[in-house]
C-alpha cells in the first residue's frame, strides 16, 4: 500500500536557487527507505516538503492517495501522521526537562493528561531513556539527544517516522543503538525513512534507496540493484558500499561465486569459492608443500585475462603416482600503469596515448588535476582512491593512466613499485612526460612477465 | 563545560523534596532573619541552612565555602564602615590614621554584627533554595503564581538555549584561541566582536529552527509542565516544625539582647 507519494515536486529557496525539482516517489507502507546523496543535495529540503513545513511551488503531496492540503488543520493531520526527526538534536529539544520534551507532541495534539503521560511513557520507555525523564537536555550525551529526539516524535504515534541524517555526530556504539531502534519500529509496523550520505548504512539497512545529485531524484531501486551500478553512484559523488567493492575485486579473481550482493560479512563469506582442488600426475621426486608448474592456460580455461600461469601447491600425494594439489593461477599479462605529470600538460598528447597505449582506465589525483580533466573533458574513471584502484585494475590486465602533478608523481609510483615488490606480480609502470621519466610505450610493447610465486 | 550552580541544584538530593515546603523554609528563614533584634537568630539560621544544604544536600564543603566568601567579602566590607562611621556610646577601640581619630563604638559594634549576621542568614538560606531546587522545578512554581502563560514558555525556552548557546560560544571561544584570536589586547577585542557577532546570527538561525521544529510537532500554543507530585512526608513535617519552632522562640527570648 502507498503511503506517501509525491508528483513532480519542485521547490525553490526565496533567492531562486532550486532546492528539489521533479521528485516523484512512492513510498510503501512498512517499508525501511533510504535517500542517499551527497550534503546539498536536496534531501532535507524533500523532507520538509513531506510533512507539509514547506509548500511546493509545482506538483504535490499525496497521503493515502488524497493531495495534501495546506489548512491548518490538514497541517495539523499530517504533521502527527509523518514526524521528523531533526539532523541536529538541539534544534529539536527545546523544552527544559525531558519529559515534557516528549510530552510536547501530545499535549499540543490535545490529549487528556492520562494519556499524554501513558504516551510518554511508553516513548521513553521505548528507547530506554526511562530514567532520565527528569533531566535537562544539556545533560545528554549526544546519543542520548537523539534517542529523546526520537521519542518524542514516537509519542505522537506517527505512521511514518522521518529522520534526517541519523547518525550524524554519533560514535559507532550510539549509531548502533539508534539503527537498532529504528529496526524495531519498523518491525512494529512504521515506516522508517531516513536521509544518509552513508552508502555502507543505506546498502545494509533499507529495503529501498532513492539515489539524489543537485537537487534531483537520479536513481532509484532496491540497494542490491542500485548499488551495482557505479556509473550512478559516480554521478552522484558517491562510491560503492564497501562490502560490495570487496566482493567484486574477489569476484574478478574467481575466488567468489558470481552475480550476489553480500551485505554483511558472513554474507561476503558464503560468497567465497573453496579454493580449487585438482589430481595431478606427481612427477617423480616431489613433496608434498612443493610447488607445482602446470604451464599456461588460454581461451575458456581462464576467465580474467587471456593467459593465465597456473602453479599449484602440492597437498596430498596419492600412492599411485596422482597428487592433491591446489591451483594458484595468477593473469599472465598484468596490465600496466603510465602516470602522466599535468605539470606539463597537453591534451592532444593524452588523447595520443590513450588510444596508442590501448588505456581504457583514466584516473585524476590532485584537485589540479581532477579540474584540468574535467575542463578538457576526459572522462574520469576514477577521482578517489586512484593508486589502489588503478593497481586492481591493472591487475586484470588493464592498461591505466594516472593523472597528476607535482610532488604525487613520485608518491604514486613508489606507491605502485612497492606493490610490484610486494606481491611479485610484474605490473607496468611508466611515468611520462617527466624529464628523467621512462617512455612507456616501448617498455610496454607486449613484454612476457616474469612469473613469480 | 564549566558547572554552575544549577548542576549542583539538579544532583542534589533535596531536589525530590516539595517545592513549596522548601519555599517556605526560605521565605521564612529570610523573614526571621530581618526581623531579628539580636545577631544570634540569624546565624543560627545560617547555620542550620548550611547544615541542611551540606548534610541533606550533599553539596561538597570546598564548593559551598567558595560560594559564600565572594557575597561576604562585600558584606565585611560594608560592615567595617558601619562599624567606624556610625553610633554613638562607649568607645570600643580606637586609633590614629594621619591625625584623624577612628573609633569603633559600642552602637556601631552593635549595629555592624546585626548586619553582617542577617547577610549571613540571607545568603545561606538563599543557597539552600538555588543549591536544591534547579530552574526546571521553579517553572512549575512559577506556574502556580499565574504568571502568564507566555512568559513561562519564553522562559522555559530561553533557559533550554541559554546552555545551547553557552556551549556554543565555548566551542567558538575555543577555536579562536586556538588560533591565536586572544594573544593580545587588539586581537582580544576583534576577537571578542566576532565571538558576540557569531553567536547573534546563530541564535537568529536557531529561533527559525526551532520554530520549524516545534509547527513539525503541531505547536498550538502550549506547553506541557508537569509539576511531579512530591508529597510532604512526616519527618520533613516534624524537622521543619521542629527548626521553625526553635527559631521563633530564640527570636522570643534574644529580644533586644546586645552581644556586645
Amino acid at each position: 500500500m502507498t503511503i506517501i507519494e509525491t508528483k513532480g515536486l519542485k521547490y525553490s529557496y526565496p533567492d531562486r536557487t532550486v532546492a528539489v525539482r521533479d521528485i516523484n516517489i512512492k513510498i510503501e507502507k512498512g517499508k525501511k527507505i533510504a535517500f542517499v546523496g551527497q550534503n546539498g543535495s536536496g534531501k532535507s529540503t524533500l523532507f520538509l516538503l513531506l510533512n507539509g513545513t514547506l509548500k511546493p511551488e509545482t506538483g504535490e503531496v499525496l497521503f493515502h492517495g488524497k493531495p495534501l492540503k495546506y489548512d491548518s488543520k490538514s497541517l495539523r493531520e499530517i504533521r502527527k501522521s509523518v514526524g521528523l526527526v531533526f539532523q541536529n538534536s538541539d534544534d529539536q529539544l527545546f523544552a527544559p526537562t525531558v519529559y515534557q520534551d516528549v510530552a510536547f507532541g501530545p499535549a499540543n495534539l490535545d490529549y487528556p493528561r492520562e494519556k499524554v503521560e501513558a504516551c510518554v511513557n511508553r516513548a521513553l520507555e521505548c528507547v530506554g531513556l526511562s530514567h532520565l525523564r527528569d533531566r535537562p537536555p544539556h545533560h545528554l550525551s549526544g546519543g542520548q539527544k537523539k534517542r529523546v529526539a526520537i521519542a518524542g516524535v514516537m509519542a505522537m504515534e506517527p505512521e511514518v517516522i522521518v529522520l534526517d541524517e541519523p547518525l550524524s555526530n554519533l560514535d559507532p556504539v550510539g549509531a548502533d543503538d539508534i539503527m537498532d531502534l529504528l529496526n524495531e519500529f519498523n518491525h512494529f509496523g512504521s515506516t522508517i525513512i531516513i536521509s544518509t550520505h552513508d552508502v555502507d548504512l543505506a546498502y545494509r539497512w533499507s529495503d529501498y534507496v532513492y539515489l539524489m545529485s543537485n537537487s534531483e531524484l537520479i536513481g532509484e531501486g532496491v540497494p542490491e540493484e542500485l548499488f551495482r551500478q557505479t556509473e550512478l553512484l559516480k554521478l552522484a559523488g558517491l562510491r560503492q558500499p564497501s562490502s560490495l567493492e570487496v566482493y567484486h575485486e574477489l569476484e574478478r579473481r574467481g575466488l567468489a561465486c558470481g552475480y550476489q550482493s553480500p551485505k554483511t560479512l558472513p554474507e561476503l563469506v558464503n560468497a567465497l569459492r573453496p579454493p580449487e582442488l585438482m589430481w595431478v600426475d606427481a612427477p617423480p621426486g616431489i613433496r608434498e608443500g612443493d610447488t607445482l608448474n602446470l604451464g599456461i592456460l588460454y581461451g575458456e580455461y581462464s576467465p580474467n585475462s587471456p593467459y593465465e600461469a597456473v602453479n599449484a601447491k602440492v597437498l596430498h600425494i596419492h600412492p599411485e603416482g596422482k597428487a592433491i594439489v591446489e591451483l594458484k593461477r595468477r593473469s599472465i599479462k598484468a596490465g600496466g600503469i603510465l602516470l602522466y605529470d599535468t605539470d606539463s600538460y597537453s591534451y592532444p598528447e593524452i588523447l595520443h596515448l590513450i588510444e596508442e597505449g590501448d588505456i581504457t582506465f583514466v584516473g585524476a589525483m590532485g584537485k589540479k588535476s581532477k579540474t584540468l580533466a574535467e575542463e578538457d573533458g576526459i572522462f574520469l574513471d576514477v577521482t578517489t582512491g586512484v593508486i589502489d584502484k588503478s593497481i586492481l585494475t591493472a591487475l586484470c590486465g588493464k592498461r591505466c593512466m594516472i593523472l597528476t602533478g607535482g610532488g604525487m608523481v613520485e608518491h604514486a609510483f613508489k606507491r605502485i613499485r612497492e606493490y610490484v615488490e610486494m606481491s611479485g606480480i610484474e605490473l607496468n609502470v611508466g611515468v611520462f612526460n617527466k624529464e628523467e621519466g621512462l617512455p612507456w610505450i616501448e617498455a610496454f610493447e607486449d613484454s612476457v612477465e616474469v612469473f613469480r610465486t | 563545560m564549566t558547572s554552575i550552580l544549577d548542576d549542583y541544584a539538579l544532583m542534589s538530593p533535596l531536589r525530590s523534596r516539595n517545592n513549596w515546603l522548601k519555599l517556605m523554609i526560605v521565605a521564612f528563614g529570610l523573614l526571621a532573619g530581618v526581623s531579628a533584634t539580636s545577631p544570634i537568630p540569624p546565624l543560627f539560621i545560617a547555620l542550620c541552612m548550611s547544615l541542611a544544604t551540606l548534610l541533606l544536600g550533599k553539596i561538597p564543603l570546598s564548593f559551598y565555602l567558595k560560594l559564600l566568601a565572594a557575597p561576604l567579602g562585600f558584606a565585611v566590607m560594608g560592615v567595617l564602615i558601619i562599624a567606624f562611621f556610625s553610633g554613638s556610646g562607649a568607645e570600643l577601640y580606637s586609633f590614629n590614621l594621619v591625625g584623624y581619630s577612628l573609633a569603633i563604638r559600642a552602637d556601631g559594634a552593635e549595629l555592624a554584627s546585626l548586619v553582617l549576621s542577617r547577610s549571613v542568614s540571607g545568603m545561606c538560606c538563599l543557597y539552600f533554595l538555588a543549591l536544591s531546587t534547579p530552574m526546571i522545578e521553579l517553572f512549575s512554581v512559577l506556574k502556580a503564581t499565574r504568571l502568564p502563560d507566555s512568559l513561562l514558555e519564553l522562559s522555559m525556552l530561553i533557559y533550554r538555549y541559554i546552555f545551547v548557546f553557552l556551549d556554543m560560544a565555548l566551542c567558538i571561544k575555543f577555536a579562536q584561541t586556538v588560533r591565536l584570536g586572544y594573544g593580545d589586547f587588539k586581537k582580544s577585542f576583534h576577537s571578542f566582536g566576532m565571538l558576540t557577532g557569531t553567536l547573534f546570527i546563530r541564535s537568529w538561525e536557531q529561533g527559525e529552527k526551532l520554530f520549524i521544529s516545534m509547527n513539525s510537532r503541531c505547536y498550538d500554543g502550549k506547553m506541557m509542565l508537569f509539576e511531579a507530585r512530591k508529597p510532604v512526608k512526616a519527618p520533613e513535617v516534624l524537622l521543619t516544625s521542629m527548626y521553625f519552632l526553635s527559631t521563633i522562640a530564640l527570636l522570643y527570648l534574644t529580644r533586644g539582647v546586645s552581644v556586645i
